[in-house]
């Protein structure tokens, strides 16, 4: 008899609960409602970019950094607009932006992407054209590579990033002294100059006890160099040929730690003695060894020789990964050019083409990335990063990095920046990247031969992407 | 009672041992990890807890207010969980217990739809929940809790099992209601399932993802799930791995008590037979 008193009990609560909290969000949310209210009027598929009446002075961000937040809170602080910053975790930003603007969402003002994301974003018409709050008479204070980015197909200007990405060659001064003789990054720009090249200053810092890289995956930044899909047609440059070989020759001439890129050894390698593992052991065929795991890592790899790693190659913002693993070996490093130019990463900032409130989102995307105070404040607040004003890149060109040996990062990164080419970048990149890079694996491993490996690339490709012609 | 006896047992409880172990590592590691600082993380796995927990305390609510998102996050799954359990059981009971036109091909119905996965109107859902305005509302995560083919499916072949047709002639003959004998008769008998497919709910509702994400415009109305994905949108993530850690240990806590006490409640109903009642 008791239980069936309670059930009742639970269950009328559970009715009477489930209205509450009804009645409860209703409650709350009709005042957020309230400014789509009175606009929406049931025409949510009519995107009304015309429509610029201003519904209450404030601005809210989706974005997938908490870059945005620190930048939000300044923004509200200097102008007095309130401003509402939403995260969303980067993997599902896409899904979410895509569902609220498709369906005629009208709340974010300022959306943002990462340079994968963006040829969609794009296409999809969710950033409004920038180039009507005459964003085109700021042309020259931006980098160049950053400004194009920003364009969609018809050159219209629809996203500025606040940041540069460049990618450059972390490697270490005093290994380069004692092998090389200098530990200047212009000279020893010289041997990475092209993949032979990197290949031979491979086989002599092993030759005098160090590996070059703490994986193969390094040069993988700089790999760019070609567009992989041209006017429609798949494009496999000999560069791409070249750094496929330059990877299966680094693996299988024994002239890596043979670590993988962001597992343990390859962090420990920033900070100086790692053991030399096997390439079983990065395949994990052998997994007596647990890389993810430091303690057993060090108990497994007793006895194994060691060696240390002369050299990463990363995107500026390795700057700050570096700065936070090298441990005693601060001050030991140095940063240099490339093969090739690349870029990876970097959040562009445009307005959502549904925003109502266009012109205070105009004033944010300004003071986000043309506002030379708030790019001093950046380069400060954020330690390190480097970021796409030119004229504040000139101005702190002369700032010393001491974990870097003093060397005047900015100035290297703008002259970087300034080398990339961004017709090579293509909406496939990371889609052909990674069957390229699978195709390499196989190859470096044994699996396959390296014909069989491209015939497989070329099938997979055919079948991703069945409007991209494909010449083999 | 020789020695065999005994070897056989004590192998018995080894493996037992073992088995608990094995399930409670992760626990444990989870609870190791939310004290350590993201560095120590990447660099190496121990049992020891380190002193990094008030750092990652202050990363978590320097995000958000964790705490906030477990109340959101309850509003949510309660609700969501009771509707779930008390219409499937009445949907249920009718799909067993009465003979009427369409009864196959209602319950055909509802197995075609628990194939459909429910992502693929995603677009189309915002869109009503626009023109409604119940987006940054938490009516669209609650209501349609109401319609669960998955338990309907379950607590159908539960019923059928479980309840005899003449306990509800009985009910009848006694001049009972028809909903009177659902309440009072049939739920009791019913409560073991409902129990289960409740914990099954609950969990389902409190880890829900992609909803939440796609309708919750506000940070103050984040649930748990949505709340903690944000600490990985970070920057730096190596620097918030123990916060992530910290968050998610955090979140398990109810889960654990709706289990327990859901737990006990399957037991104690299993042990009692309809007919005591």
């Amino acid at each position: 008899m008791k239980r069936k008193k309670l059930l009742t009990v639970l269950l009328a609560g559970a009715l009477t609960l489930s209205c509450m909290a009804c009645g409860g969000s209703e409650g709350t949310t009709s005042n957020t409602d309230g400014a789509t209210d009175g606009t929406a009027t049931e025409a949510a598929d009519d995107t009304a970019a015309d429509s610029t009446s201003e519904t209450g002075d404030k601005l809210v961000i989706w974005t997938l950094s908490n870059d945005l937040i620190d930048f939000g809170k300044r923004f509200e602080e200097q102008t007095g607009t309130p401003v509402e910053t939403i995260v969303i975790e980067p993997a599902n930003y896409p899904t979410k932006v895509q569902t609220a603007l498709l369906a005629g969402e009208k709340e974010p003002d300022i959306i943002v992407g990462e340079p994968k994301m963006l040829e969609d974003f794009y296409d999809a018409g969710f950033f409004a054209d920038l180039n009507e709050f005459g964003a085109q008479d700021y042309a020259d204070q931006i980098v160049d590579y950053v400004w194009e980015v920003g364009q969609d197909a018809d050159g219209i200007q629809r996203a500025i990033s606040y940041q540069i990405t460049p990618a450059g060659i972390y490697y270490r001064r005093d290994i380069a002294k004692e092998v090389f003789g200098t530990d200047d990054p212009e000279e020893i720009g010289k041997l990475f100059a092209d993949y032979p090249t990197i290949l031979n200053t491979a086989q002599e810092l092993k030759a005098a006890g160090y590996r070059i890289f703490s994986s193969d995956a390094e040069m993988n930044v700089f790999s760019g160099d070609s567009a992989w899909v041209v006017d429609g047609v798949l494009n496999v440059d000999q560069s791409r040929i070249d750094y496929m070989d330059l990877c299966v020759q680094l693996y299988q001439g024994d002239l890596t730690a043979y670590a993988n890129q962001w597992s343990t050894p390859w962090y420990q390698a920033m900070a100086g003695e790692v053991p030399i593992l096997t390439a079983d052991i990065q395949n994990y065929a052998d997994d007596s060894v647990n890389v993810w795991d430091a303690e057993q890592f060090a108990e497994a790899t007793q006895g194994m020789d060691t060696t240390e790693v002369f050299a990463f190659g990363l995107p500026s913002w390795g700057v700050l990964t570096l700065r936070d693993n090298v441990k005693d070996t601060s001050g030991l490093w140095g940063v240099c050019a490339g093969p090739a130019y690349g870029f990876d990463g970097g959040t562009y900032i445009g307005i959502s083409s549904n925003s109502e409130r266009k012109d205070t989102a105009w004033e944010f995307v300004k003071f986000c990335t043309l506002n030379e105070e708030t790019a001093d404040w950046w380069i400060e607040y954020s330690q390190g990063d480097s970021v796409s004003l030119k004229s504040a890149l000139e101005k702190h060109k002369d700032d010393a990095n001491e974990v870097y040996g003093g060397q005047k990062l900015y100035e290297f990164w703008l002259g970087q920046a300034e080398g990339i080419d961004t017709s090579k970048v293509t909406r496939y990149d990371q889609a052909i990247g990674d069957a390229w890079g699978n195709a390499i694996s196989a190859i470096k491993t044994g699996e396959k031969t390296k014909d069989d490996a491209i015939a497989e690339f070329y099938d997979v490709i055919e079948s991703t992407y069945p409007d991209i012609t494909v010449n083999r | 009672m020789g020695t065999g006896f005994k070897i056989k047992k004590a192998i018995l409880y080894i493996l037992l041992i073992l088995l608990g172990a094995v399930c409670l590592l992760p626990f444990l590691l989870m609870l190791v990890n939310a004290t350590r600082s993201g560095v120590e993380i990447v660099n190496s796995f121990t049992l020891i807890p380190s002193t990094h927990l008030k750092e990652n305390w202050d990363t978590v609510f320097k995000f958000f207010n964790l705490f906030q998102g477990m109340w959101n996050s309850i509003k949510v799954a309660v609700p969501a969980t009771l509707l779930t359990a008390y219409f499937s059981a009445l949907t249920a009971y009718g799909l067993a217990m009465y003979e009427f036109k369409g009864n196959k091909f209602i319950f055909t119905m509802i197995l075609v739809f628990m194939m459909i996965p429910g992502q693929l109107g995603l677009i189309g859902f915002y869109n009503l929940c626009t023109r409604l305005h119940l987006v940054n509302s938490y009516i669209p995560l609650i209501i349609p809790a109401i319609a669960a083919p998955g338990t309907v499916f379950f607590l159908r072949q539960y019923v059928l099992s479980v309840l005899p047709p003449s306990l509800v002639e009985a009910a009848r003959i006694d001049g009972a209601s028809e909903l009177y004998s659902f309440h009072r008769i049939v739920l009791p008998i019913m409560s073991p399932g409902i129990a289960t497919m409740a914990i099954m709910a609950f969990i389902g509702n409190w880890n829900n993802y992609l909803l939440p994400m796609i309708i919750l415009n506000k940070n103050e109305k984040f649930t748990l799930p949505v709340m903690m994905a944000t600490l990985k949108a970070s920057t730096d993530i190596q620097s918030n791995q123990g916060a992530i850690y910290l968050a998610v240990a955090i979140s398990v806590i109810p889960i654990l008590l709706v289990f327990c006490f859901c737990s006990k409640y399957i037991i104690s109903s299993i042990s009692a037979g309809s007919v005591k009642e």
